[in-house]
């Protein structure tokens, strides 16, 4: 456990010395900063919206559109993880310290868990600005918090897999952003009458349903369930490709 | 020990011991299969077939504890460029399983050791290769393992470098086993106490740095130089015994003298320079050089490992043990 914690640190130091980092947050916070501005100013004109709503659960389970740029930049957080050891030959010495791949596996991944969590953090923001205008639901805001680490128990998982089964880091990005896609599509689907009778299976794996829920401040412990094991599989995926590396 | 890519042997049933303290040289050309062997030593990749046991255990069964024993450092020394030297070593020392309150003291110990102490607080990425080869060598020795597996440990250094590894090497042996590969030839006489020569995967030979010498068909040579006729000097080397082949002749341009190198049995060496110069002097020609020397490491590799030769060089060898 101590080596995962050593090789967590050391990604995240790496990752916060990189200037990917803060392409990423700054790109990310002008696209939160927007969609933020533009709710407030539709609620702000439409007063009746506010007795079921406010700008808050809005800007977390209003719209499906605004987690398309998740779709890229989830890519881009984890597709050095693994890839980049590899490609540089650093992967060697890491892999012959007297250390288990499954610690190495959990430390990548709690790293990776960590960018996910500061690209989220500046968003706290947008709390504290609605909550000076407005009473906000402190509930809700938790439960949307949660949602959101949901979404990056899984999005991190299927990052570091790719990352691992991948030989650099850009084809680590497109696998991640294939396989993220994919699913995000799937979840499109409820949107059409021919998967009505799917529709329930078809909103666990959507985001839209995924969020509208913990918006609401309504923590469902099947979303968690299956946010928790998609996580878990895609970990097991990425170590046993590491593992399965030295294994003849 | 062997290791197989699809259709290709990279490692052929290659089976070696290696004793506690001893310095041993990993000698072959390059893509002879030395790194995949150190590799499968240090646990990145599992032999295909056969087995690796270091301080009695196995390698396939318990890993880690077999990992804990050795200090290895790759060949092209993969380090994390953003990081700072004192920084990557600590880093390593954690991951080696050093306790918490030692990290500092084992740093600096391994900082001093490979000479990297001046950058300590340099970024890796800045570094010069020889200063990179020497912090890779400090990571192998951060954890004061007893085996150290360094897979050519003086590539890409200078001359001084080369002489400072060399020395560190020495001094490491006193207290630790050393394998290390290399495919140059004065390394392994500079430093180690047995070569192992791999050649196309597979053990060619292995002994003594002076053993392997014989092995080469108990041939030495003689180089003289002297101002003279290049004619009559063969004339004379002609009329003295136990030469082999022909004299190579080298004329020299500053003064017209010339320079000689004959192949002679290794057994007659003494002798036979007695005799050139017996014959030379009596000629009347003033010698200025005289010079025995046995046949390199070099040649012997070069016998060993040159394939189109490597069925020729087998009957000189049989020759020296029936003689």
């Amino acid at each position: 456990m101590s080596a995962a914690l050593a090789i967590a640190r050391r990604e995240i130091f790496t990752y916060f010395v990189s200037p990917i980092a803060y392409v990423v947050t700054v790109v990310w916070l002008v696209w939160c900063g927007l969609q933020f501005y533009l709710l407030t100013g539709v609620f702000a004109s439409a007063p009746s919206l506010s007795a079921s709503s406010n700008p808050l659960s809005a800007f977390f389970g209003g719209s499906v559109l605004f987690f398309i740029p998740l779709l890229v930049f989830a890519p881009v957080l984890t597709m050095r993880l693994l890839a980049e050891e590899r490609a540089s030959g650093t992967l060697e010495p890491l892999l012959t310290a007297p250390i288990t791949t499954a610690s190495v596996v959990v430390g990548k991944y709690l790293a990776a868990l960590v960018f996910w969590v500061a690209l989220w953090v500046p968003t706290l923001m947008y709390v504290w600005i609605t909550s000076q205008f407005g009473r906000i639901d402190g509930g809700a805001v938790i439960a949307s918090y949660l949602g959101v680490l949901g979404i990056g128990l899984y999005y991190m998982a299927i990052g570091l897999a790719m990352s691992a089964l991948a030989k650099n880091q850009i084809v680590a990005a497109l696998l991640t952003f294939m396989v993220l896609a994919g699913l995000f599509a799937l979840g499109l689907l409820s949107f059409l009458d021919t998967f009505a009778a799917y529709r329930d299976a078809i909103d666990y794996l959507s985001l839209w349903g995924h969020m509208q829920s913990f918006s609401k401040g309504i923590v469902d412990t099947r979303f968690v369930v299956f946010d928790v094991s998609l996580a878990a599989l895609f970990v097991y995926l990425a170590w046993r490709a590491l593992d399965g590396r030295s294994t003849p | 020990m062997t290791k197989r890519y699809g259709d290709r042997v990279a490692v052929s049933d290659i089976s070696f011991e290696v004793a506690r303290g001893e310095v041993v040289g990993f000698l072959g050309p390059n893509g002879a299969g030395k790194s995949t062997t150190l590799r499968m030593l240090t646990g990145y990749l599992a032999p295909s077939e056969g087995e690796v046991r270091i301080a009695g255990i196995d390698a396939q069964k318990a890993p880690t504890e077999v990992k804990r024993r050795i200090g290895y450092m790759p060949e092209a020394v993969p380090l994390y460029l953003e990081m700072r030297v004192s920084e990557y070593l600590a880093f390593r020392a954690r991951l080696k399983g050093v306790p918490r309150s030692e990290i500092a003291k084992n740093v600096d110990r391994a900082l001093e050791l490979a000479h990297v102490a001046d950058v300590k607080t340099r970024i890796i990425g800045q570094l010069s290769k020889g200063y990179r080869q020497r912090v890779g060598l400090a990571d192998a020795l951060v954890a004061d393992p007893p085996l150290l597996i360094l897979d050519e440990p003086t590539a890409g250094l200078d001359p001084n470098q080369i002489r400072q590894v060399r020395e560190l090497v020495r001094t490491l042996a006193r207290e630790k086993t050393v394998l290390l590969s290399t495919h140059i030839l004065p390394e392994v006489e500079a430093i180690c106490g047995r070569v192992l020569i791999i050649d196309q995967g597979r053990l060619v030979s292995s002994g003594k740095p002076e053993e392997l010498r014989t092995a080469g068909g108990g041939v030495a040579s003689i180089t003289l130089e002297a101002r003279a006729d290049a004619e009559r000097l063969t004339a004379l080397l002609a009329g003295v015994p136990s030469l082999r082949g022909t004299p190579v002749l080298t004329p020299l341009a500053k003064d017209g003298g010339v320079r000689v190198r004959v192949e002679v049995s290794a057994q007659e060496l003494d002798q036979t320079a007695e005799r050139i110069f017996r014959a030379v002097a009596d000629a009347g020609i003033d010698l200025r050089e005289l010079r025995r020397a046995d046949l390199s490491l070099e040649d012997v590799f070069a016998r060993l490992t040159t394939h189109d030769v490597a069925s020729e060089a087998h009957a000189p060898q049989a020759s020296t043990e029936a003689s």
